[in-house]
């Protein structure tokens, strides 16, 4: 995934709001990245960027080879579909769904078969495949976001967006998150951006990013574990 | 004012931020009061054009003599030579046509002299003139302008010789003398109005002139018969009233549905003003503000809406008195404040009385407990069982209100009947909806896709407003089924009923128009001249009278029993063969009456029915009850010689002309008007008459059509707010689903199958709750109301297309909602917290 000298305003009535600038990166194949920094840095934005939710003002977002700003609304939403997976903060799962339907959502969506064997394959693999049947108001909040990374990685992308994933759970729950999310970083060499205001987090991945103002202040490799 | 300014601040201002949905609910509460108010305005106006008609006609008087068949020579003299101070005022009256506007108007004979009616040119002696006539002002003649007028079926020439005074209308006034010779009365008067001088009462009085006249000769106060012919139109108001509720009901649940979303939105916003200090009360009455906003706007937009579908409604309600009640002509319609105060009121009164409930709910949010929609669902599906059990006790109590009898003549217990269904139904729903729902999910996903499979998780998911909004869709489609199956069932009985009944090749009567309760008459003449064609078999005179029963207008009929036995199948309700019934009317004072004239009179094979005719009062044994479509007055059949037996007038109203084997209809109709030439005679082919009787039948079903039309597009509208609301609420649903890969197509085509689900659920509880509503009105309620058998049958074709219609603007309702919903921003809706 590569950034190239992207820039992001938001049109208002008056000045448009500046969310990026000039900001380059690139990420490799199973790299988990932490983007740290404050509220309002431009995290989030990097992040819709990059799962190509949104078009860049000036410069490039190439995900898996294809640069964004060439597709029209169905070529992002087929990408969206092969190559991107997003976890939310507050889990974003459908309540009138059950544990797997919400899982296998993503490969319904895309008219793909096998969805419900693909479905509860993930779900063995974050280990809430005995869940499968269960509505999400009958989980915790760890569980809810253990079945969210399932749904995230269900369709196999090539690049996972997580947005302050642990932002609404307990230490110890989080925790397993973090783990779960380095284990799929490796074992699958899924490429991770992670936005995030915890320390905790973002020591578990391989290069941290620091925003400030819509800009990358710092770039820190991190060992991986 | 700080209140005020709260409740501008809380209430009002959030719904100028939706105003489309704002505005679609308003709209169906303005069509609900619109389409009471229309109906009310539109019978009021036949009503009162009846009024005008009859009533203005009379003039001042304390008692009316009246007599089936004409009031004998000599009652008048007998009046006026009583040794008391009556003033008498004798009367003839008929219908006459204006030849050329083709108008027809009361034809009036008064004595001019007495009456002081002025001729334009001062001279009375024009009055005693055979063509002089005096005009209502409401026919633009003035005098010295020439007519000509076709009574029963002769032309004549007239001069108009004065203007009547303002406010008279449109009728044609003659003296007494002209008009007897033109109508062929030989001195029977219609109707004799008698002012009694003081000294006594009025009760006092009319016991000395019943004493003092024959017994066949009706004495009754002014104003009777008028109040008898508005009580005989009460029942065809009530029945047009309550469907006209149909569509302020549908516009309640939808009042309840906007305020229940409301609520369920603001719930954390009431939590907060609640921890603030705002106390329950506070919390009800703004809720019911918003209810009572909604209210005032519709109410008085619907106001203005009824005041303009008065004038088309009027046309439909004016043509079905005319052609089934009484001759009448529309009135003006007359919208007063008062009553347009009553509509607004009752607008405002139908929201705020919906709204209640989710007031209420919303007053007992405790401000530490802003509840989840997750969990008021889960509370909705555990009372499913529970609705379920009200609703099998309100289907028992429905079934017990349809088996009692009619109230004061009402299907009192009918309507009772109606609203217990449609309670038990609107229980019912949520089980009916979570049953459908999760059952079909998986296969529709199957089948339809993801899109459907997520339609109707969420509709299930929301139980209580998808239960709602089915609830208000399928009481509309539920009261059209009703409606639709009860006139299609009617209308494939008369269409059974007439080919048995109307069996004769060619049916003559005078040109100038019938009506129920006019009786225009042809030359005697015209039997025999018929009977001696070489191409007819058979002719059936048939005379009718407009007479009063028990205080019921209803018709006094004769007709030639052995030629009806001999070529008629009229179907008897004893099952018995016509024929022998039939025939039984020539041994004797015997009669047959009518299904109507039975069941309103409780009268049965082997009673007795007394009819006052020519000065007796004659006792007319039943011989039998048959089957009869064509009058709700009810009639009662006697032979032609029992008639003329009493009233010698052979003139008939009708005839009917059986052709011998292998007689062509063109050419035995040829055949017959060259026969009657110079008469002015209407034939009509068999065929052709029974197309002019289904046309009116459609005419008057019309406006019942129209009726369920609106309250089924109020539902739809409804149904467009709706889901308007539900994108906005889900919107996170929404913008998440992009988010997961769904394209724009996909979010469009979810709420597509929503509002396709909720039309499909709407359509089946509408088509159950509808048999069943078309059982009670067969059987219960038209039968109570009118007092005619009919038979039960499915309109397949109708039933199809009028669901299919219905199905297909719920899915249109959708497109709105489902383009806003496609226009959200998924990053803004799916990160905003």
């Amino acid at each position: 995934m590569q950034f190239d000298r992207v820039s992001k305003q938001y049109p208002t009535d008056g000045e448009p709001v500046p969310a990026l600038h000039d900001v380059s990166l690139e990420f490799g194949r199973g790299e988990f990245v932490a983007l740290a920094g404050r509220s309002g840095c431009g995290k989030s934005t990097l992040l819709n960027l990059a799962g190509a939710m949104d078009f860049p003002t000036t410069g490039t977002v190439m995900v898996d080879g294809v640069i964004t700003s060439s597709l029209g609304d169905a070529g992002l939403t087929k990408l969206r579909r092969e190559k991107v997976g997003f976890v939310f903060q507050s889990f974003q799962l459908l309540p009138t769904l059950s544990v797997v339907e919400n899982v296998e959502l993503p490969l319904l969506l895309a008219g793909r078969k096998g969805a419900r064997a693909a479905a509860l394959e993930r779900l063995r693999r974050v280990e809430m495949l005995a869940y499968a049947a269960r509505m999400p108001y009958q989980l915790s909040g760890g569980q809810m976001q253990r079945v969210a990374i399932a749904r995230a990685l269900v369709h196999d992308p090539a690049v996972l967006l997580a947005d302050e994933p642990t932002g609404n759970l307990d230490s110890g729950a989080g925790e397993l998150i973090l783990a779960l999310l380095r284990e799929i970083a490796n074992r699958e060499q899924t490429t991770i951006l992670m936005a995030t205001h915890s320390v905790e987090a973002a020591a578990i991945t391989d290069r941290l990013v620091r925003m400030r103002d819509g800009q990358v202040e710092e770039i820190r490799e991190l060992c991986r574990s | 004012m700080p209140l005020l300014i709260l409740f501008y601040r809380l209430i009002v201002r959030p719904l100028r931020r939706e105003p489309v949905r704002t505005a679609l609910t308003a709209v169906a509460v303005a069509l609900g009061v619109a389409v009471v108010l229309a109906i009310e305005l539109a019978g009021g106006a036949a009503a009162g054009s009846f009024r005008a008609s009859v009533e203005s006609l009379t003039g001042q008087a304390d008692f009316e003599i009246t007599a089936t068949g004409g009031i004998p020579a000599g009652v008048l003299a007998r009046v006026e030579t009583l040794p008391y101070a009556f003033q008498s005022r004798p009367r003839i009256e008929d219908y006459a046509a204006i030849v050329g506007p083709n108008k027809t108007v009361p034809l009036i004979g008064v004595d001019l002299l007495s009456d002081a009616v002025s001729s334009a040119d001062g001279d009375s002696r024009v009055f005693q003139k055979g063509n002089s006539v005096w005009v209502g002002d409401g026919l633009g003649y003035k005098a010295g302008d020439a007519l000509k007028l076709l009574v029963n079926d002769t032309v004549g020439d007239y001069v108009v010789r004065g203007v009547l005074g303002k406010g008279s209308g449109e009728v044609i006034v003659m003296d007494l003398a002209p008009v007897t010779t033109i109508l062929g009365r030989n001195g029977a008067l219609d109707r004799i109005l008698v002012q009694a001088p003081p000294g006594r009462s009025i009760d006092e009085w009319e016991k000395v002139l019943r004493a003092a006249l024959p017994p066949g000769v009706t004495v009754a106060r002014q104003g009777t018969r008028t109040d008898e012919n508005r009580r005989m139109l009460q029942a065809f108001r009530w029945n047009l009233r309550v469907l006209s509720y149909i569509a302020l009901v549908v516009g309640a649940f939808l009042i309840y549905n906007t305020i229940s979303i409301s609520v369920v939105r603001r719930r954390t916003e009431i939590g907060i003003v609640r921890a603030l200090g705002a106390q329950r009360s506070q919390v009800l009455i703004a809720f019911l503000g918003e209810a009572a906003c909604f209210g005032l706007i519709g109410g008085w937009a619907g106001v203005a809406l009824g005041r303009v579908m008065a004038e088309g409604a009027v046309k439909l309600v004016a043509a079905t008195v005319e052609s089934l009640y009484v001759s009448s002509r529309p009135g003006p319609i007359t919208l007063t404040w008062e009553l347009a105060l009553i509509a607004c009121l009752t607008g405002v009164g139908v929201a705020v009385g919906s709204a209640f409930l989710p007031a209420w709910e919303a007053a007992q949010v405790v401000p530490v407990e802003a509840m989840a929609r997750g969990r008021r669902e889960h509370q909705l599906r555990m009372h499913k069982l529970r609705g379920l059990l009200f609703a099998a006790i309100l289907a028992g109590a429905a079934w017990v209100a349809s088996r009692q009898p009619a109230w004061n003549g009402q299907p009192v217990f009918g309507y009772v009947a109606t609203v217990l269904l449609i309670g038990s139904s609107t229980l019912a729903i949520p089980a009916l909806v979570a049953l459908l729902a999760n059952a079909s999910a998986g296969l529709m996903g199957r089948v339809l896709g993801v899109e459907a499979m997520l339609a109707s998780r969420s509709l299930a998911g929301s139980l209580r407003r998808t239960s709602v909004l089915v609830g208000a869709l399928s009481t509309a489609i539920a009261m059209m089924v009703a409606v639709g199956i009860m006139v299609g069932s009617f209308r494939e009985t008369v269409l059974v009923w007439m080919s048995d009944r109307l069996q004769a090749d060619i049916y003559l009567r005078p040109a100038v128009p019938q009506a129920t309760d006019r009786h225009p008459t042809m030359s005697a003449d015209v039997i025999e001249r018929l009977r001696q064609l070489p191409q007819v078999a058979a002719v059936d005179p048939f005379r009718a009278y407009d007479i009063y029963y028990q205080g019921w207008p209803a018709i006094l009929g004769a007709g030639d029993s052995a030629v009806a036995a001999k070529y008629s199948r009229r179907p008897f309700l004893s099952g018995e063969d016509p024929r022998k019934e039939t025939e039984e009317l020539t041994s004797g004072d015997n009669a047959i009456v009518s299904e109507p004239f039975a069941n309103k009179h409780h009268v049965h094979r082997g009673d007795f029915v007394e009819l006052p005719l020519a000065g007796r009062r004659v006792r007319l044994k039943v011989v039998g009850v048959y089957y009869d479509y064509s009058s709700e007055r009810g009639y009662v059949i006697v032979d032609r010689s029992t008639l003329l037996k009493y009233l010698p007038d052979p003139a008939p109203s009708n005839v009917a002309v059986y052709l011998k084997p292998g007689v062509r209809v063109e050419v035995g109709r040829r055949a017959v008007e060259a026969a009657l030439a110079g008469r002015k005679v209407l034939a009509f082919s068999n065929r052709t008459l029974r197309e002019e009787a289904i046309r009116i039948f459609d005419r008057t079903f019309a406006i019942t059509y129209a009726l369920e039309a609106i309250a089924v597009f109020v539902a739809v509208m409804g149904i467009a707010g709706a889901l308007l609301a539900l994108v906005i609420d889900r919107r996170r649903e929404f913008g998440l689903l992009r988010f997961l890969g769904g394209a724009v197509g996909q979010v469009r085509r979810i709420i597509l199958f929503e509002a396709g689900l909720l039309g499909l659920l709407s359509n089946i509880a509408g088509l159950i709750l509808g048999v069943f509503l078309s059982l009670l009105l067969i059987y219960v309620i038209n039968k109570q109301s009118f007092g005619w058998t009919i038979q039960f049958h499915w309109p397949v074709a109708m039933l199809l297309a009028s669901l299919s219609v219905v199905y297909g603007a719920t899915v249109l309702a959708g497109l709105y909602p489902a383009r806003i919903a496609i226009r959200l921003n998924p990053i803004e809706v799916v990160h905003e917290e």
